[in-house]
C-alpha cells in the first residue's frame, strides 16, 4: 500500500512539474491593454533614440496597445530567434533583414502579412522593395513576410582633395563612373605611398554579390525547382576587377584587405588612400569622426553593363505565434509611416523605402551626400541570393573563406569558382530534400 | 527511468516484490524519491531526449515533420569534411591547452609552495582569473589582441590582426585558454603539494638527492593521483569549451578556430539541423568518454 501511494505521489509530482513547464502565459483579461514586445536591432545612438521616441509616441496615443521596446543585436539575432521560435517565446514584432527572413518564412515561424497590410502602407513602398520580402512560406505558396523599411546601397566615399588633385572626372548622381573609369581613376590617384582605393574584405560576400549585378552576375540559378551555384563570366567580372586593382594595377591598399568595413577609416582620414567603396551608412562615422578640415564627398557606385545593385532591406515582421497579430500590424504601420521612416533613415544613415520619406528635404540635401545616396535607391533590385534557401550556410562555410583566399591572392579565380560551385552545391542540397 | 518503469507496471511488480527486496530497501527508495525526481526530470530527461534526437532528422522549424532516420546522421557525419577539420582543431586545442595548462600550473604551484615573501598575496592573485566568467575573459583578451588598439601590438610594435590571421588565430586562442584554465589547476596541484609528507623530502636530502631528483622521485609520484584527476577534468572542460572561443573568434577566420562545440552550435542554431547537431554532440561525448576511459584505465593499472 505504502508503495502505491508513494507512486501516486510521484506521478502527481511529475505531472505537476510537466504542466508547470508547458503551460503558456494566461491570456490577458478583457479590458487590460494588449501587450506587444518589439525586438529592435537599432544600434547607432541616433537610431536607438529615434526608435524609442516613436515607441513612446505610440504608447501615449494608444493606451489599449502597449509596446515594450526590447533591445537586440545584429551579431546574434538569428541565433536568438531560432531559440525563441523553438521555445515559443519570440517577440511579437521582429526587426531583422530580408536575407534572414527567407529561412524563417520557409520554416513557418513568420506570419504572412499579405492580407493584413493597410493600403496606405502598401502603396507608399515600391514593389521592388516588397520583392525583397516575398518568399516561399514552406508549402510552396508565396507570401509577404515583413515590411521593408531601410535599404542599403553601395556608394564610394572619396577624399575630396585627392580626387580634385588627380583631375579625373567627378561622377554625379545620374552619371557614375564605369568600372574602367573607376579603375583608371584609382590608378591615377596611386602615387607616392598613397593608394587610389581600399577594399576592406573581412566580410566579402554580400558586398561582392551585390556589386556583381553590375555585370548581371547572379551567382545562383534555379532550374526545375533546384537551385545551384553558378560562377560564369558575368559573375567573374567584378571579382576579377577588384583583384586586378589589388595585384595588377596595385592601386588598392593591401593593408585594408583583412579589415572590417569601418576599420580603414583612420587611414582614410590620414589620406593613405582616396576612395572607399562602402555602404551608405558609413557616411555617419565619417561625418562624425573625420578630423576638422577633412573634406569628403559621396560618389555613386560604378556601373558595368548596368548600374544595378542587389538590395536587401531591414524589415519588421510578425511572429506566427503572436497572440495579437492585428494590433502588431497597426503598430508596424504607424512605426513605418512616411514621417517616421524619414526619422529612422536619418538615424541610421540608410535609405527609406517609403516614397513619402524619400521626398523629405532631409533625404535630398547635398549635405553629407544624402542626394547621391537617395538617388542610388533607384538602382536597387532584389538581390538574387535572397530567395536561396541555405544561402546563410553557403555564405559562412563556402563563400566567405573562398573569397577571402581569392582576394588574398592565395588561390586563383578558377579555384575560387570551383569551390563556390562544388562545395556550394553540396551545402544547398541539404535544404532541398 | 525508475519512476516511469515502476509506474507503468505496478500490479506485477508489487506481487513480485512481496518476496523480493526487504522493507528496508523499499523505504530507502521511498526516501530517495524526492531527490531522484529532479535529477530524472531535469538531467536525465534532456540527456535522453538529446540522444533520441540524434537518430532523427529533427530541424528547428515549425513546418517540418520529424522522422526517425536511424544512423543516417552518423554516416553523414563521417563523410563531412567540415566535421573532421573541426574535430582536428578540437583535438589540437584540447590537448595543447591541457598540456600547457598543466606544465604552467605545476611551475606556478611549485613556486607558490616555497616559503617566499608575499606568498599569501601571490596565491590570491593567481586565483583571480578563476573569478572571471569566460565571456569577460574573452572580451578582455579581444582588447589585448586588437589590431589597432591592442596592448600586444603596442608592445611588439607590430600590426598583426591576431584573431583574423589564418595561421595565428588558433595559437592565439590557445594562449587565452591556458591563461583562463590555469588557476583551478594551480590550486588543485598546490593542495596536492601540501599533502606530500615532509619526511620524504628530509629522507631524500639525507640520502643526498638533489632538488631535481627530489622533484622527479618524490613530488611527481606523490602527486600522481592529483595530476591524473586534474588533467582529465581539464581535458573534458577544454574539449567542451564554447563561451571563450565564441566571444573571441566565433570560430573564424574561415573556420580555423571552429571547435566541435561551436560547430554543433552553428548546426543547431544557425542552420537549424537539430538532429545532426545532436548526433555531433553525442559523437563528441563518446570520443571524450573513450579517451578518458583509456587514460584513466592506464593510469589506474600503472598505479597498482
Amino acid at each position: 500500500m505504502r508503495i502505491k501511494s508513494a507512486l501516486a505521489a510521484a506521478a502527481v509530482l511529475t505531472l505537476a512539474a510537466a504542466c508547470g513547464g508547458g503551460g503558456g502565459e494566461s491570456s490577458s483579461s478583457p479590458g487590460a491593454p494588449v501587450k506587444l514586445d518589439f525586438l529592435s536591432l537599432a544600434w547607432q545612438k541616433e537610431s536607438v533614440a529615434a526608435n524609442k521616441q516613436i515607441v513612446d509616441e505610440w504608447n501615449k496615443a494608444n493606451p489599449g496597445i502597449q509596446v515594450t521596446y526590447v533591445q537586440g543585436s545584429w551579431d546574434n539575432v538569428n541565433d536568438q530567434l531560432v531559440t525563441q521560435f523553438a521555445g515559443g517565446t519570440a517577440p511579437d514584432v521582429i526587426h531583422n533583414d530580408s536575407p534572414a527572413l527567407a529561412g524563417f518564412a520557409s520554416d513557418g515561424y513568420l506570419l504572412d502579412l499579405g492580407a493584413k497590410l493597410p493600403a496606405e502602407l502598401k502603396s507608399d513602398i515600391p514593389q521592388t522593395a516588397w520583392d525583397t520580402v516575398t518568399f516561399d512560406g514552406g508549402k510552396g505558396e508565396q507570401g509577404v513576410y515583413g515590411v521593408p523599411f531601410l535599404q542599403e546601397s553601395q556608394v564610394i566615399i572619396a577624399n575630396k582633395k585627392l580626387l580634385d588633385d588627380s583631375g579625373v572626372r567627378v561622377p554625379a548622381a545620374g552619371d557614375p563612373w564605369t568600372w574602367d573609369e573607376f579603375s583608371a581613376a584609382a590608378k591615377k590617384m596611386t602615387k607616392g605611398g598613397t593608394f587610389g582605393v581600399a577594399w576592406p574584405m573581412k566580410s566579402p560576400v554580400n558586398k561582392t554579390l551585390n556589386l556583381a549585378l553590375n555585370f548581371g552576375g547572379t551567382f545562383f540559378q534555379t532550374a526545375g525547382g533546384k537551385t545551384t551555384v553558378k560562377v560564369g563570366p558575368e559573375e567573374r567580372e567584378v571579382l576579377q576587377r577588384i583583384h586586378d586593382q589589388l595585384y595588377k594595377d596595385k592601386s588598392a591598399d593591401p593593408a585594408a584587405l583583412g579589415q572590417g568595413t569601418a576599420d580603414p577609416l583612420p587611414a582614410f582620414y590620414k589620406g593613405k588612400f582616396a576612395l572607399l567603396p562602402t555602404g551608405v551608412y558609413l557616411r555617419q562615422q565619417v561625418a562624425e569622426q573625420a578630423p576638422d578640415g577633412f573634406e569628403w564627398v559621396t560618389l555613386p557606385a560604378p556601373k558595368g553593363t548596368s548600374a544595378q545593385q542587389g538590395a536587401v532591406s531591414q524589415t519588421l515582421s510578425i511572429a506566427q505565434e503572436s497572440e495579437h497579430p492585428d494590433e502588431a500590424m497597426k503598430f508596424i504601420s504607424f512605426f513605418l509611416n512616411g514621417a517616421n521612416q524619414a526619422k529612422l533613415a536619418k538615424g541610421d544613415w540608410l535609405l527609406p523605402t517609403s516614397q513619402t520619406a524619400a521626398a523629405d528635404p532631409a533625404m535630398t540635401t547635398k549635405e553629407n551626400g544624402w542626394d547621391v545616396a537617395t538617388a542610388s535607391a533607384k538602382d536597387l533590385v532584389v538581390a538574387p541570393f535572397l530567395k536561396v534557401n541555405g544561402f546563410d550556410e553557403w555564405k559562412s562555410k563556402v563563400a566567405t573563406p573562398a573569397l577571402q583566399e581569392y582576394f588574398a591572392d592565395k588561390i586563383t579565380l578558377d579555384q575560387a569558382a570551383t569551390k563556390l560551385v562544388e562545395d556550394g552545391n553540396k551545402v544547398l542540397e541539404r535544404y532541398q530534400r | 527511468m525508475t519512476a516511469t518503469e515502476t509506474r507503468a507496471a505496478p500490479p506485477r511488480r508489487s506481487r513480485a516484490r512481496r518476496r523480493g527486496p526487504s522493507r528496508k530497501t523499499r523505504e530507502m527508495w521511498l526516501l530517495m524519491l524526492p531527490a531522484m525526481v529532479p535529477v530524472l526530470l531535469f538531467s536525465m530527461g534532456p540527456l535522453l531526449y538529446g540522444i533520441g534526437l540524434a537518430f532523427t532528422d529533427a530541424r528547428n522549424t515549425r513546418v517540418h515533420q520529424t522522422e526517425f532516420v536511424g544512423l543516417e546522421n552518423f554516416t553523414a557525419l563521417l563523410a563531412d569534411d567540415e566535421f573532421w577539420s573541426s574535430f582536428r582543431i578540437g583535438a589540437i586545442w584540447s590537448v595543447s591547452v591541457t598540456v600547457l595548462q598543466f606544465v604552467a600550473a605545476l611551475g606556478l604551484a611549485l613556486l607558490l609552495n616555497e616559503k617566499l615573501r608575499g606568498r599569501a598575496v601571490a596565491r590570491v592573485l593567481s586565483v583571480v582569473p578563476w573569478a572571471m566568467p569566460p565571456v569577460v575573459i574573452g572580451l578582455m583578451w579581444k582588447l589585448v589582441y586588437h589590431p589597432d588598439a591592442g596592448i600586444l601590438n603596442d608592445l611588439l610594435g607590430t600590426h598583426v590582426n591576431w584573431l583574423a590571421d589564418f595561421s595565428l588565430a588558433l595559437p592565439a586562442i590557445i594562449v587565452v585558454g591556458v591563461w583562463a584554465g590555469m588557476p583551478q589547476t594551480t590550486v588543485v596541484l598546490l593542495a596536492g603539494l601540501q599533502n606530500v609528507p615532509k619526511e620524504l623530502y628530509e629522507a631524500g636530502e639525507m640520502d643526498g638527492a638533489g632538488s631535481w631528483r627530489r622533484f622527479w622521485s618524490i613530488t611527481l609520484p606523490q602527486l600522481r593521483p592529483v595530476i591524473v584527476a586534474i588533467t582529465s577534468l581539464d581535458f573534458v572542460w577544454n574539449i567542451n569549451q564554447f563561451g571563450l572561443v565564441y566571444v573571441l573568434t566565433q570560430g573564424g577566420p574561415g573556420g580555423r578556430t571552429r571547435l566541435p562545440m561551436l560547430f554543433a552550435y552553428e548546426e543547431a542554431f544557425r542552420y537549424r539541423m537539430a538532429g545532426y547537431a545532436s548526433m555531433l554532440g553525442l559523437a563528441m561525448a563518446i570520443v571524450v568518454l573513450a579517451v578518458l576511459g583509456l587514460y584513466l584505465w592506464r593510469q589506474m593499472r600503472e598505479a597498482r
